[in-house]
C-alpha cells in the first residue's frame, strides 16, 4: 500500500508532515478521505477534524482546525490551517463554558467564534474510528 | 587641566556604560535567533498561501465584495501607509529609516495629488509622526510583541485594514518595513499590500503550477477565493512583523556591538591620559623637591 505525504501547516509553524495512509479533511461541503492517488483537488475547509491515518489503517493523530484550505493532490496533501489544536488536548467542560460566555455576546464576531466552538464540541462528543 | 579624581570618574562611567550595552547586546543576540526561529516557521505556510493564491488569482477577472483585496476599488486616489517600526530605541538607524522613507513616500504621493492617511505600527514611527503628521494618524498599534502573541497581533492589524477598506476609506495600502537581510543588515522595503500584487509573488511557482496542475475546486474557485484572501492579507501583516521583528534584534546587536567597542577606545584612550596626568603631578612633585634641595 502507497503512502501519501501530508502537511498540515499553520502560520506559526509546520505542525505535522510525514507519510500517512489515509487523511480525512472537512472540506466546505462535506468531509473529504484522502488516499494516495487522489484527484487534484483545492478545497476551503470548515471547523472540524483533521483525522490522520497510517498505512496500516491506524489513528496515528487527530486535530481540530478552525477553518482553512487544502490543496490535495496524488503525492501530496497540504492542510493550511489558521488554528490547530491537537483533539485529546481539548476539555469538553472549558468548550462549553466557552460557548455559554460567547452565547451570551451578540456581535458579527462572537458569531463566528461560536459556530467554532460548536464544532469543537462536535469534533470531540462524535466518536470515530480508531482503524479504518 | 583635569584632576586625577576626574578622569577617575569619568573612566567609571564609561566602564559602566560598555557594561549596559555589552549586555543588551548578548541579549538582543539571544533574541535574534528565537526571531529568525519564528520567521523561518512561518514561512511553509505563507510560501504555500500565495502559491494557491497565484494559481486562483487569474481567475477572478473582475469582482464585487471580497474580491476586491484582489482587483482593487479601480480608483488610486486615496492611499494608506503603514510604517513598521520597533517599540523601542537603541537599535541605530532601524527606526529613523522607517520614519525617513515613510515620510518621503506619503510627501511624494501628497506631490502627485493623492490623499495619505497613516496608521503607524509599533511606539517609534506612531511617536514621530504624532509630531509630524497628527491628523492623518487613523490608528497606530504599539506593544504587539508579536514573538509572544504570535499570529494574533497581525489579525487585528488585517481586520482593522480591512474593515476600513471596505467600507471605501482608502484605495491602496503600501507597507514601509525594515526587510530582513542578514544579522547586521536591514533594507526599508516597500510592499503593495491592498490591491494585492500578485505578480511579484514568485513567478517560478506559478510556471511549476501551471504547467502540471488542473485542479478541482470544492465548493468553486469564488468561495475559495473569497477565503483565501483576507487570510493573506493577515499572513502577510503576520510576516512583515516577523521579519521587521528579527531586523530589529540585529540592528540593536549590531549597534551595541558597536557601542561596545567604542566605550572600549575611550576607556583606553582615557586610562592613557589618567597615566599622562599622574606622570605629570609626579614630575612636577620631584622637580619642587629637587630645587628645593639645591637652595639649600
Amino acid at each position: 500500500m502507497a503512502t501519501i505525504s501530508f502537511d498540515l501547516v499553520s502560520p506559526e509553524n509546520l505542525i505535522f508532515n510525514d507519510d500517512v495512509g489515509t487523511i480525512i479533511v472537512p472540506g466546505k461541503d462535506g468531509d473529504l478521505g484522502v488516499l494516495p492517488g487522489h484527484s487534484q483537488v483545492m478545497s476551503s475547509l470548515r471547523p472540524g477534524r483533521v483525522m490522520v491515518y497510517s498505512e496500516d489503517k491506524n489513528l496515528v493523530k487527530s486535530f481540530f482546525v478552525s477553518g482553512g484550505f487544502a490543496e490535495i493532490n496524488p503525492e501530496k496533501c497540504i492542510v493550511l490551517a489558521e488554528s490547530v489544536v491537537e483533539l485529546n488536548s481539548l476539555d469538553k467542560s472549558s468548550i462549553e463554558k466557552e460557548i455559554e460566555e460567547l452565547g451570551s455576546k451578540e456581535s458579527k464576531e462572537s458569531e463566528e467564534q461560536l459556530s467554532i466552538a460548536k464544532a469543537k464540541l462536535e469534533a470531540i462528543t462524535v466518536s470515530f474510528y480508531d482503524k479504518i | 587641566m583635569p584632576s586625577l579624581k576626574d578622569i577617575k570618574t569619568q573612566i567609571n562611567s564609561v566602564g559602566s556604560t560598555k557594561k549596559i550595552t555589552s549586555a543588551m547586546k548578548m541579549v538582543a543576540a539571544s533574541k535574534l535567533r528565537r526571531s529568525q526561529e519564528k520567521a523561518e516557521a512561518a514561512r511553509p505556510y505563507s510560501s504555500r498561501l500565495e502559491e494557491m493564491l497565484s494559481s486562483l488569482a487569474s481567475s477572478a477577472a473582475s469582482g464585487e465584495g471580497i474580491i476586491k483585496l484582489l482587483t482593487g476599488t479601480g480608483n488610486d486616489q486615496n492611499y494608506i501607509v503603514v510604517p513598521v517600526s520597533a517599540d523601542r530605541g537603541l537599535c541605530g538607524g532601524f527606526n529613523s529609516s522607517i520614519n525617513r522613507e515613510t515620510f518621503k513616500l506619503v510627501k511624494s504621493l501628497e506631490g502627485n495629488g493623492k490623499k495619505v492617511q497613516l496608521m503607524p505600527v509599533g511606539k517609534k514611527s506612531r511617536d514621530f509622526f504624532n509630531r509630524v503628521m497628527k491628523d492623518q494618524i487613523i490608528e497606530s498599534f504599539v506593544d504587539l510583541n508579536v514573538s509572544s502573541t504570535g499570529y494574533e497581533s497581525a489579525l487585528n492589524i488585517s481586520n482593522k485594514l480591512q474593515e476600513l477598506y471596505f467600507e471605501g476609506k482608502f484605495d491602496k495600502c503600501i507597507l514601509v518595513f525594515n526587510k530582513f537581510k542578514s544579522a547586521i543588515s536591514q533594507e526599508v522595503t516597500q510592499q503593495q499590500l491592498i490591491p494585492l500584487d500578485v505578480s511579484n509573488s514568485e513567478k517560478e511557482e506559478e510556471k511549476e503550477n501551471s504547467s502540471n496542475a488542473i485542479y478541482d475546486y470544492e465548493p468553486d474557485e469564488e468561495t475559495i477565493l473569497k477565503d483565501l484572501l483576507p487570510k493573506n492579507v493577515s499572513i502577510q501583516i503576520f510576516k512583515v512583523l516577523l521579519e521587521s521583528d528579527a531586523g530589529e534584534q540585529g540592528a540593536r546587536m549590531a549597534a551595541m556591538d558597536n557601542a561596545t567597542r567604542n566605550a572600549g577606545e575611550m576607556i583606553d584612550s582615557l586610562t592613557l591620559k589618567y597615566n599622562r596626568t599622574r606622570q605629570a603631578f609626579i614630575t612636577k612633585e620631584l622637580i619642587e623637591i629637587i630645587s628645593g634641595a639645591e637652595s639649600i
